[in-house]
């Protein structure tokens, strides 16, 4: 399903149908998924229709940019690094490209979303919430539904830490697609209560496609400067 | 008769050395001032649009625009032949002219001040000032515009917001809001507990942290008494307040456990005779 497509395309993966049909001369981009449909005629001469992951932060509604993922505790030795793997949600997005502009259309997903408070009412941020398994090696992964994120992990505190979330600013999130959808972090751990996070902008196996971000899309300058956990790691 | 242009801006107006040219020059200047701040702060608001939030943005705006207002005003003011070094001495004797004047004026543009570098509320929050209640639709110099939830054009001089309690209902990240909902007494409560429990899990912005927590709060006249505690994000807190109670609702009579409407048992000391009862078996018996 994901990649470029120009004119008229169908892809239906399971309850997911994506499709631009011309009808009477107007091309008309149509998805239905989880018994939702969604409808938008298009008018373009140049341009193409691109289906990719995106950053998963956008459903139901578009209310934080933070991702928080909680996973089985790891104990961590002082010093020690190791990576892991976990699995994250992915969304779908469908944006146009022509060559002056992109614009986000439609941005989908085939399972609910939850999301929770990181640190307090007061301070805290609303993040998007996963759980996940901590994997040694690359799991097998629901298509379109989730993806794998190579996680790798440093306790650069002089104490063991217990680490059970992380928690990443999804505007430095680098998504790259293939047989699966793969994304790459790491987390250092500064304190018994505080790590920074950050994305790693490269493919998980080689030949992956990078996925075109939601926030390159929307024209939203970010810098890429990581994510300060101060409100605990577990 | 000859008319001479020159002559005309050099025609004193009868204040000191000032001519209807300098007069002339200070307008078109000061003119010219609120004409460029209006370009630069429409282009500035422009520029930003997508990238500040409306709050900053309109803030920053403000700043450029009354920065070239005043700035073109300080430009204009020699040609009223005012000595700018003497500003400083006349500041403090016009400083206190003014202060006795206009001190609501003075009193609102400081407190304006105030809450912008201060930011108790921002632009689209919604907020309880006195008796007012509605979302921030701008933060003026002299006063806040706030439209109630009918809709309806609040103007409440700044001193006013400054001076009073401000609620401001979406300054915290979360929140949290409250349901009770009567069971009958022969309803299991646990069961019902369990259900709210679990359609607030599958509510997308019902927070995972802080828990929802579901407990018998009290026992009723008519019902057993739940009541839920369910944190939200502040500013989706409503829509989630109003789409839950419904689908706890249903979920409840699904699982045939029922609301009650209010009930009263009466007792009567010597019985009740239903006096139609009697006859009407008389009529069968005959």
């Amino acid at each position: 399903m994901f990649g470029r497509y120009r004119g008229s395309f169908r892809r239906e993966c399971g309850d997911i149908l994506v499709e631009a049909e011309s009808v009477d001369g107007l091309l008309t981009y149509r998805r239905r998924c989880e018994g939702q449909t969604f409808e938008r005629i298009l008018v373009s001469k140049t341009g193409e229709v691109v289906i990719n992951p995106v950053e998963p932060v956008n459903l139901p509604k578009d209310i934080t940019d933070f991702l928080q993922i909680e996973f089985s505790p790891m104990i961590i030795e002082p010093g020690a690094s190791r990576t892991v793997y976990l699995k994250f949600p992915i969304e779908i997005g469908v944006l146009v490209e022509c060559a002056r502009d992109i614009e986000v259309v439609d941005v989908f997903a085939p399972d609910s979303q939850k999301y929770t408070l990181y640190g307090s009412p007061t301070n805290g941020v609303i993040t998007r919430y996963y759980e996940s398994t901590v994997y040694p090696e690359v799991p097998l992964v629901e298509p379109f539904r989730e993806g794998v994120m190579e996680f790798s992990i440093q306790n650069a505190y002089r104490e063991w830490v217990e680490v059970s979330r992380v928690v990443f600013e999804s505007t430095d999130m680098k998504i790259y697609y293939g047989d699966f959808v793969a994304a790459t972090a790491k987390m250092k751990i500064l304190t018994k209560t505080m790590a920074e996070t950050d994305f790693v902008d490269a493919p998980l196996r080689p030949g992956m496609v990078k996925s075109v971000e939601l926030y390159t899309a929307r024209k939203i300058p970010a810098i890429d400067r990581g994510y300060l956990m101060e409100w605990g790691l577990s | 008769m000859t008319f001479n242009a020159t002559e005309i801006l050099e025609i004193p107006v009868g204040v000191g050395d000032i001519t209807i040219g300098n007069l002339l020059y200070f307008v078109i200047i000061l003119t010219l001032g609120v004409i460029v701040a209006k370009i630069v702060s429409i282009n500035v608001r422009r520029v930003l649009s997508e990238r500040l939030p409306k709050n900053e943005r309109e803030l920053l705006t403000k700043l450029i625009n009354y920065g070239i207002i005043i700035w073109a005003f300080v430009i204009a003011l020699p040609q009223l032949n005012f000595d700018l070094s003497g500003l400083l001495v006349a500041g403090g004797i016009v400083g206190l002219v003014i202060g006795f004047a206009s001190q609501s004026v003075v009193s609102n543009l400081v407190s304006g001040l105030f809450l912008m570098f201060e930011h108790p509320i921002k632009i689209g929050d919604n907020i309880n000032v006195g008796d007012v209640s509605g979302s921030v639709e701008d933060i003026r110099i002299l006063s806040t515009v706030v439209k109630t939830y009918d809709g309806i054009y609040v103007r409440i001089p700044n001193e006013t917001v400054f001076t009073s309690n401000i609620t401001n209902y979406v300054h915290n990240a979360a929140r949290r809001f409250e349901y009770q909902i009567g069971i009958r007494y022969e309803d299991d409560a646990d069961a019902a507990i369990r259900i709210a429990k679990e359609v607030i899990a599958t509510h997308p912005f019902a927070l995972k942290s802080p828990a929802p927590s579901v407990f018998v709060d009290n026992l009723g006249d008519n019902s057993v008494n739940l009541t839920a505690y369910i944190w939200a994000p502040a500013r989706n807190w409503w829509d989630v307040r109003t789409d839950l109670l419904l689908k706890i609702k249903q979920a409840l009579e699904e699982n045939g456990i029922e609301i009650p409407f209010p009930q009263r048992t009466v007792w009567f000391a010597d019985g009740l005779e239903v006096k139609g009862r009697f006859a009407g078996e008389r009529g069968k018996e005959e």
